[in-house]
């Protein structure tokens, strides 16, 4: 702080207007959300206080809830686990191709792409066969019929099929966070490991790793939030259907507060959200914080 | 020297804060009076105040006959009544309902907007955000206009809170073509529409379309089948008096119907990822060999490659139960008027205008099929095509019959009854277990 000359005061006198904003749009919407979490509302007309009574239908009595967490949960699994893959690549691409910003960007490309084209993409894809679906045509042509699906309206596989779409767009962007954080790992440190006897996984295992943990965290929390918060591919793509089958906590609270016209009650959903990002934002800075100490 | 840049950079900082007030007071003050000086000089030559009337509407679309009709109509007005500008938000359906809702969660409800009959409407109105049209209703005798009874699905205790510009009833649609490619006749009983399906299936035609992502759009057929389990209208009026529950038998004779059309094959494959376009679609590509659906695709399917080959016919009995002259009917959406409106007069005197002049144009402009108000004039000799007078005809059989679901009971139960709905399409479930899940959905949300 001293390096900056001047007073606390000052820092406090530039940093409040950006504060006052942020509380503003951030933290006063929350609290008034989880407050009308509280009500009994419809949204438009008169509110009734109705104290913990939403928490209560919520947990014991909303038989879409608790499958709708698991989902999202699940997916924010699939999600964490893409990262190692994805580090995978960029380290396959630092090492073998000399020049790969074109690579990187072509597994970029995805990300750019509104999520409504990809959904519509990927809905054409996972068409059944009759209707031109391409996925199902390919399967069929290379004798492997009986793997064929409704991708999206079998309860069973629909989740799944989601979670690969929004896995492949992201790829792209994990790799390429990655990417960078490989790139500034000094060249120094591998020379000298080399020198060492330190080379290829090794020299990923004992530098590149430790070097970009923090990055890694970076990518983690990234993916965990993004999935918790999972919305619009959902309802391009199935709508949370067929039945809730394909239902997140985020396209429930939509549905609530929305569609079935409870505000209340979707406030409720909404709070319980919060609730998780903050909690699991928490556990992974804390998990990450005793990981760079053991590796530095 | 530490001392003096911390006061300076305090000074820095004010001087940065004041002159972006500063700046923000000037620029208000700036348009105030712009607008003040403009104000002035219409009003020493029209000596009426200038108003601005905020219209939402749902009719986005350019190649709508109903987007052309409303410009115009609105343009005509403007030319008439230089004081009054009229501004237009056009909104997809969907898209309406919802900034509606956030709109009136901060009682911003714009001058004049859309809003759906019946349960749909009724917490705007509980709400008082919607302003009594009785008055309006009553100036240049716009109420005889109106087909008889249809405004009581927008009136709340003796007040009309709305006025529609639609009134459909739900028809099957058939492909003539593929229907003889078939060798199948057009069914009298819902046991022949099976085997219809049935037989429509073993040729490689696809026997029906439907778009079930939305969710509505199954359980409007689901409907009209409980309708005739019933063995007339009322079932759901019923339940909400305490006088039947869900797990009444023409409920689940209904299920069971609705469950041996879908096992029967009837429904595209992926049938759930088919939204309401996409689904139309396929029978307006000549690709399904019938479409359930309101007079209102009328229109669409007359602009569509399968114009000329389509016919209509009313959705039979089944099990020998219910008349095929009661329909499931779908009063339209309708206009209403925001009750805070700051320009209630102006916006009531628009609209009374705007609705007088709205079947004439609808007519000429061949969107007359199902408008909520009478129509003189010859549709045969207006160049209404042969399926719209099909339509028109069986308009003249209606006796009575069923709102929608959701235009009966509340959002909450509406929304467990469509997904519950939506799952019969894609698995087979025990009908009881479909009545029960009814029943529970509508006790927790009746309490």
């Amino acid at each position: 702080m001293n390096v900056l000359k001047v007073s606390r005061w000052t820092i406090a006198a530039f940093v409040l207007p950006c504060l006052i904003l942020y509380a503003g749009i951030v933290f006063v919407p929350i609290l008034v959300s989880m407050y009308s979490g509280l009500l009994e509302w419809n949204g438009i007309g008169e509110s009734r206080f109705i104290g913990f009574e939403n928490f209560k239908n919520l947990f014991f009595h909303d038989p879409v809830f608790w499958p709708s967490v698991r989902r999202t949960l699940l997916f924010a699994v699939f999600s964490m686990a893409e990262i190692p893959i994805a580090l995978l690549v960029a380290i396959l691409l630092k090492r073998y191709i000399r020049r790969p910003n074109f690579l990187v960007s072509s597994y970029f490309l995805p990300v750019i792409l509104s999520v409504v084209v990809v959904g519509q993409l990927w809905k054409t894809i996972y068409n059944p066969a009759s209707m031109g679906g391409m996925l199902n045509q390919v399967l069929e042509a290379v004798g492997l019929g009986s793997w064929t699906h409704e991708w999206l309206t079998d309860p069973s596989v629909a989740m799944y099929s989601l979670y690969f779409v929004a896995l492949w767009q992201y790829l792209g962007y994990h790799t390429l966070i990655q990417y960078t954080g490989i790139l500034n790992v000094p060249e120094e440190i591998y020379e000298a490991a080399r020198i060492d006897g330190a080379d290829g996984f090794a020299a990923d295992r004992y530098i590149t790793f430790p070097n970009i943990i923090p990055i890694f965290k970076i990518s983690i929390v990234l993916a965990f939030i993004g999935s918790l918060q999972a919305f619009d591919m959902v309802m391009v793509m199935t709508g949370g259907g067929p039945a809730h089958a394909t239902d997140v906590i985020s396209t429930h609270m939509y549905n609530m507060s929305f569609l079935s016209m409870k505000y209340g009650y979707g406030s409720s959903i909404a709070a319980c959200l919060v609730v998780l990002c903050l909690a699991a934002t928490f556990l992974i800075n804390l998990i990450f914080n005793k990981l760079e100490k053991r590796f530095s | 020297m530490a001392k003096m840049s911390k006061w300076l950079s305090l000074a820095m900082a004010g001087a940065l804060a004041f002159s972006l007030t500063a700046c923000g007071g000037k620029a208000d003050e700036g348009s105030a009076s712009s607008g003040a000086g403009t104000g002035g000089d219409k009003a020493g030559t029209v000596k009426e105040k200038n108003v601005t009337i905020t219209f939402q509407n749902i009719y986005p679309d350019p190649t709508d006959p109903k987007n052309k009709l409303m410009n115009k109509l609105v343009k005509q007005y403007e030319s008439e009544h230089p004081n009054i500008k009229i501004e237009l938000d056009s909104l997809n359906t969907d898209q309406q309902k919802l900034k509606l809702k956030t709109q009136a969660a901060s009682k911003e409800v714009p001058d004049i907007t859309v809003v759906n009959p019946a349960a749909q409407m009724q917490p705007f109105v509980e709400a008082k955000l919607l302003a009594p049209l009785d008055d309006m209703l009553d100036q240049n005798g716009l109420r005889g206009t109106f087909q008889d009874g249809l405004l009581d699905w927008y009136s709340f205790d003796g007040h009309t809170y709305a006025v529609p510009d639609g009134n459909n009833i739900g028809v099957v649609y058939y492909n003539k073509e593929l229907f003889e490619k078939g060798g199948v006749q057009v069914p009298t009983t819902f046991e022949e529409m099976v085997d219809v399906v049935k037989t429509l299936k073993s040729k490689g035609i696809q026997p029906m379309a439907i778009g079930e992502k939305d969710t509505w759009t199954g359980s409007f057929l689901f409907m009209n089948m409980l309708l005739r389990t019933n063995n007339g209208p009322g079932f759901l009026k019923d339940v909400l008096d305490k006088k039947k529950t869900f797990e009444d038998p023409a409920f689940k004779e209904a299920v069971d119907a609705f469950q041996n059309l879908i096992q029967a094959g009837a429904f595209q494959e992926g049938v759930t990822s088919f939204d309401y376009n996409a689904g139309e679609n396929l029978f307006k590509t000549g690709k399904a060999a019938m479409y359930f659906m309101g007079t209102w695709a009328t229109g669409g399917i007359e602009t569509s490659s399968v114009n000329g080959k389509v016919g209509v016919f009313k959705f039979p009995t089944i099990n020998g139960k219910g008349n095929p002259d009661e329909f499931m009917l779908a009063p339209g959406s309708a206009f209403a008027i925001s009750a805070d409106s700051k320009h209630l007069d102006e916006t009531k005197a628009f609209l009374n205008w705007f609705m007088l002049n709205f079947p004439k144009e609808a007519f000429e402009a061949k969107g007359a099929v199902g408008i909520g108000q009478k129509v003189d004039g010859d549709f045969k000799a207006a160049g209404y095509s042969d399926m719209a007078m099909e339509v028109l005809n069986l308009f003249k059989d209606v006796k009575g019959g069923d709102l929608a679901f959701d235009n009966t009971m509340n959002p909450g139960t509406a929304q467990a009854h469509l997904a519950s709905i939506q799952n019969l399409f894609v698995q087979k479930k025990d009908s009881a277990e479909v009545a029960k899940e009814h029943q529970s959905a509508f006790e927790a949300n009746n309490k």
